[in-house]
């Protein structure tokens, strides 16, 4: 009863806040937009060539419209939503032959995909340590952005990604915050040779802060103590044959998390506990003139120590792919057909016994994802593009929030969207 | 259809350029050229006729994949991208404006350019080594080799 009460007075208190901070970042977004077109309108109006020396600076703006049937993957009603806003502004400024200073600053807005607002997407000291004809050593200190998967580190980036809504299943919108970067160190070493083509190791380290919106999205809207990032570490490995049309990749990726329900006097239903999150790919891409093939595969480990009760271990293998392909019908019009299949656990395809542990408490179909998508690209300048397209899930495997999942809306193991945005970059 | 050549700034120590080297310089996997100054490639719009001739010719790689690596260098604070600018005569301006630059231009332009040039001082179009025409001082036109 004491507990309910708490809880009842907790989500008032967060709903006001809510509030308040919605009336924040409308002001947030406003003062970026203003900012955005006096920055476009200053590089146009100043001689472009000026933008190359030792200062640029870019953005991009992008709206668009969203409607989900049968799941809260972007609002709770299920009506059609404008929670479809990215817009960013990046500057990059060489400090010397050997340094230069990079950041960005994005405002995105996706409903329940991951939490509203402005955040500083990268802001990095950038040391060229070596470069020659063909070999470039890079070392990236601060805030950096995954570069490790196919589409990491342009899935914010509207017109950089093949399309609006990403393979869930590797870019899973509610691991955004903590899977799109980390604070702390990376490397890059390029090599280009023309009997064996361009090879890209990258290496890094570092955490990422996880907000208490984020730990309500992923854990449970429930959860009342602080979740944290322990470590981040990845490698990855790009290599494209000298003058071919393919690029093949492999990355490894293991993270800590750390989850404190803050004392006995929290009140938190949740326990003290340990969270391990391994991931593994393999991508290959094909580019040609008209057709492009590219595919992702991957395997995941999970483990919980603690959460539920103190003594609660969990350990589950996910293991997941996307194919897919691109047609380019004219030089503005692109055509997109995708297929994506994953499980949470390689045991449970079906999730027959997920349903069965938890007493029918979380359906079958929260144990996979399955996504079928069909899209259109059309570029209508250089700079200005439109996009669109439809969705076919099957599954609630990749919804929010993921730990004690909302069973109540996601009701269906089938569910429907469609999307369009308009983009425009500089 | 007019060729398309391969100019730089007139200080750039490098006369001729491997087909590789400039698939390299415009995909920046080079940054420097051999006397270490550093590189700062211009291009055209991406939708420009020129840019993707340019690209297929003498890059032999698809302008949408030069995009994507610029795009990807330029939004994830990875590196910098090579310079837009909107026409022909501002990538020119540019170019000899900007120690270690590259761009390109078409033949016919240069030729215009060399002629205006040539008209205006008189006779100081300079040829050498297998070079077409080479705007002294302004420009420099440079050979890709296979």
């Amino acid at each position: 009863m004491l507990s309910k009460l708490k809880i009842n007075v907790a989500v008032e208190v967060s709903s006001r806040v809510n509030n308040l901070f919605c009336a924040r970042f409308f002001l947030a977004r406003t003062y970026l937009f203003v900012l955005l077109l006096v920055a476009g309108g200053a590089t146009t109006v100043q001689a472009d060539y000026a933008n190359s020396q030792d200062f640029q600076l870019h953005g991009f703006i992008s709206q668009g419209l969203i409607d989900v049937n049968g799941s809260d993957f972007v609002n709770d009603d299920g009506g059609l939503s404008a929670e479809l806003t990215e817009i960013g502004l990046n500057a990059s400024y060489q400090l010397t032959n050997k340094f230069r200073l990079a950041a960005q600053v994005v405002y995105l807005d996706g409903g329940n995909r991951y939490s509203q607002g402005a955040r500083v997407d990268y802001a990095l000291l950038d040391w060229s340590a070596f470069t020659n004809e063909s070999w470039q050593a890079n070392v990236y200190f601060g805030r950096f952005k995954n570069n490790h998967w196919l589409y990491s580190s342009s899935r914010d980036i509207p017109f950089a990604r093949p399309s609006i809504i990403l393979p869930q299943s590797v870019y899973f919108d509610g691991f955004r915050d903590i899977a799109v970067g980390s604070d702390g160190i990376a490397a890059k070493l390029s090599h280009s040779t023309d009997e064996y083509g361009n090879f890209d190791w990258q290496l890094s380290y570092g955490s990422s802060p996880i907000s208490d919106e984020q730990t309500k999205n992923i854990l449970s809207e429930y959860a009342q103590g602080t979740a944290e990032q322990d470590y981040d570490a990845q490698a990855s490995i790009y290599w494209q044959p000298a003058f071919s049309p393919w690029r093949f990749g492999l990355s490894l990726l293991e993270a800590g998390f750390i989850y404190d329900q803050g004392g006995v006097g929290s009140g938190d239903v949740f326990f003290d506990s340990d969270f391990t999150f391994q991931f593994y790919t393999m991508n290959a891409i094909y580019e040609g003139e008209k057709w492009e093939f590219s595919g992702e595969i991957y395997q995941q480990r999970f483990t919980i120590d603690g959460f539920y009760f103190p003594a609660f271990q969990l350990d589950n293998m996910g293991q997941g792919f996307y194919l897919q392909s691109r047609y380019k019908l004219t030089q503005q019009l692109t055509l997109l057909a995708r297929y994506e299949d994953f499980y949470l656990n390689k045991e449970d395809k079906d999730g027959k016994e997920l349903q069965q542990i938890t007493g029918g408490a979380i359906p079958y179909y929260f144990a996979f994802h399955k996504d079928i998508t069909l899209g259109v690209n059309y570029d209508i300048t250089s700079n200005f593009s439109m996009r669109m397209e439809y969705h076919w899930v099957k599954g609630a495997g990749r919804l929010t929030p993921v730990v004690v999942p909302n069973t109540i809306i996601n009701n269906a193991e089938d569910w429907q969207m469609w999307a369009v945005q308009l983009m425009y970059w500089f | 259809m007019s060729a398309i050549e391969v100019i730089t700034h007139p200080q750039v120590v490098e006369r001729s350029l491997t087909k590789s080297q400039l698939r390299r310089i415009y995909t920046m996997r080079q940054l420097r050229w051999s006397d270490n100054h550093a590189i700062t490639v211009f291009v055209l719009p991406s939708q420009d006729a020129l840019h993707q001739r340019f690209a297929k010719e003498r890059l032999q790689i698809f302008p949408y994949q030069l995009n994507r690596i610029w795009h990807k260098l330029t939004y994830s604070g990875l590196g910098v991208a090579p310079a837009v600018v909107k026409s022909e005569q501002e990538l020119i301006q540019a170019v000899s404006n900007t120690p270690g630059a590259i761009g390109y231009i078409s033949e016919a332009t240069l030729i215009k350019l060399s002629q205006s040039y040539n008209n205006f001082s008189q006779g100081a179009l300079n040829m050498d080594d297998g070079q077409k025409v080479s705007v002294k001082g302004v420009i420099n036109v440079v050979k890709i080799k296979d």
